[in-house]
């Protein structure tokens, strides 16, 4: 059982993309502004018309909570875990969670790299890991 | 808004508690009824009313006018988001009067999360019934929960992200590094605000945690609920209504000696800052534009030194502390050292949610604080600020009122 998004016209293309394991966020093919939630036209110059652009899946962690008391079931089994606010490389900035790491290992500023995982049939969701580096106790990436 | 055209005449409410007999209508009926009498006034007299907007105030305009026989409502007016509705409900009705769209408005917010779902919880006991609160497809309980598309729910539940308390959490760590506290600081500064709140809390007969003693041992003790935020930095989830009655300052000072004048009120709304909107593309602290903070002092004509009390909207403990900073109280990235080492406990510069607040009195969506701003600037309120003149309520996303006597 997972909890997953509901689709419209507007936002299906970014679920679509997920389930190819490709990050996109809208673009505006006039101004070229990038922006996160997607929109109906440019929130800058109100062009119609918005085009998907595929981001290369590198952020920083902006924010993030480490949840210990569930709100819903379907999360009931899976505290701790970790939300973040992450910002992408290119500036928009989008909810997500921290996966494949301890919760006391996560700091803002972090590198993190996108990660994509199925959790329900024909469902995949945009996780982030933590960049680790060479020399790093953990590991590589 | 021109300063002192109209006044707050009656303030009414319910008991606040876990479980209260009756329907959210029973209760907004007794705080509504309360606040008539309290004002010395009929139901009959009412032609106005303005109140949060659905799904959060679950008790209709009909209902009332029927159970309260009013003759002819003919003013009415929603307001939407929640919190952010705390001063545009007082706005509107301000404005009704000094138009002449009413002459007597009545201002409510009843809840019974007892029966109709808990703030606190995400699935399907929520607020929003079925489009807010999971729930809303698939079958039998193993069947995946589907979140519709609604003001970006549907980026934001899938990973967990579900209530308040889990976004302010957010917004407290975020808090904490911009301005480089270490957990220690920050543990101190919302456990300040918790356990200066619960010791006013212990001085209201009205407090659902007046028997109830904190120290720092009850607070760092307490179970984390989501990282920095532990279970007495959460507000509580209650049932009860709190109701207020405005009219014109003419009408006002014929019906009792000590109306509360309002000097000022705002609403506010500015991309991805609704409350509890996180897309903003500057800094995710500033939940308002400083512009907001300063035309509500400027239509008042006073300064933050002329106010006496402040009842801030406090979901979490975060939230005082952070509108110290935004209402302009503390400089940015003051009100963590502000907080802890001058206070705002009785005698403190600037008292702030001297009821207890929704951490410890009860939550009512931050309409218990109006009460309690009014309760001040009379001079009745429990834990009294000597000579308190000028009040200020306010919401962590920019929507506030200015009280004076």
């Amino acid at each position: 059982m997972a909890v997953v998004p509901g689709m419209t016209e507007l936002t299906a293309p970014y679920w679509q993309a997920a389930r190819e394991n490709r990050l996109v966020v809208q673009e505006c093919q006039s101004c070229r502004q990038l922006w996160h939630p997607p929109l109906p036209r440019c929130p800058h110059c109100h062009a119609a018309g918005p085009a998907w652009r595929q981001v290369c899946g590198d952020g920083t962690i902006y924010t993030y909570t480490v949840v210990r008391h569930p709100t819903h079931y379907a999360f009931a089994d899976q505290v701790p875990y970790v939300l973040a606010i992450v910002e992408l490389a290119e500036g928009p900035r989008l909810v997500t969670a921290i996966t494949g790491a301890a919760p006391e290992e996560v700091r803002a500023g972090q590198p993190v790299r996108v990660v994509f995982r199925e959790v329900a049939d024909g469902v995949t969701l945009p996780y982030f890991a933590l960049v680790r580096y060479q020399g790093d106790d953990h590991g590589t990436a | 808004m021109t300063a002192r055209e109209v006044a707050i005449v009656g303030i009414g409410q319910t008991a606040y508690g876990k479980a209260l007999p009756g329907t959210a209508w029973d209760l907004a009926l007794e705080a509504i009824l309360g606040a008539l009498a309290d004002a010395g006034l009929e139901p009959a007299d009412v032609d106005g009313i303005c109140r949060f907007a659905p799904p959060f105030e679950p008790v209709s305009e009909p209902q009332l006018v029927r159970a309260l026989g009013i003759p002819e409502l003919r003013f009415f007016a929603e307001s939407p988001l929640g919190g952010e509705a705390l001063g545009a409900v007082l706005a509107h009705a301000a404005a009704a009067v000094t138009a002449g769209l009413a002459s007597t408005v009545v201002v409510y917010r009843a809840l019974s999360q007892s029966r109709g779902g808990r703030f606190g919880r995400a699935d399907g006991r929520g607020p929003g019934g079925p489009v807010g609160s999971g729930k809303a497809g698939g079958d039998g309980p193993d069947a995946d929960v589907v979140v519709p598309e609604e003001d970006n729910r549907s980026f934001a539940w899938p990973y967990g992200l579900m209530s308040p308390g889990q976004l302010f959490a957010l917004w407290a760590r975020r808090y904490a590094s911009v301005h480089g506290l270490l957990d220690e600081d920050l543990t101190r500064a919302l456990g300040s605000i918790a356990i200066t709140q619960r010791a006013y809390a212990r001085g209201n007969p009205n407090a659902m945690m007046r028997d109830r003693k904190m120290d720092w041992d009850d607070y760092r003790g307490a179970r984390m609920i989501s990282e920095p935020l532990r279970l007495f930095d959460l507000c509580l989830e209650n049932d009860g209504a709190c109701a207020y009655v405005v009219t014109g300052a003419a009408t006002a000072r014929r019906l009792r000696d000590d109306p509360v004048y309002v000097l000022s009120a705002t609403q506010t709304l500015s991309p991805y800052r609704e409350p509890m909107g996180i897309y903003v593309t500057g800094e995710l602290l500033e939940l308002f534009p400083p512009s907001t903070a300063e035309r509500l002092f400027a239509e008042a004509g006073v300064g933050r030194a002329d106010i006496d009390v402040a009842e801030f909207y406090d979901a979490t403990s975060y939230m005082p502390l952070r509108s110290l900073e935004s209402y302009g109280f503390v400089p940015d990235g003051q009100a963590w050292r502000y907080v802890t080492e001058t206070g705002t406990g009785p005698g403190s510069p600037l008292p702030v949610n001297t009821h207890g607040g929704h951490l410890s009195e009860a939550y009512l969506h931050g309409m218990n604080g109006v009460l309690e701003a009014v309760r001040q600037l009379r001079g009745t309120a429990s834990n009294q600020v000597p000579g308190a003149e000028v009040a200020l309520v306010g919401a962590p996303a920019g929507s506030a009122m200015i009280l004076a006597r």
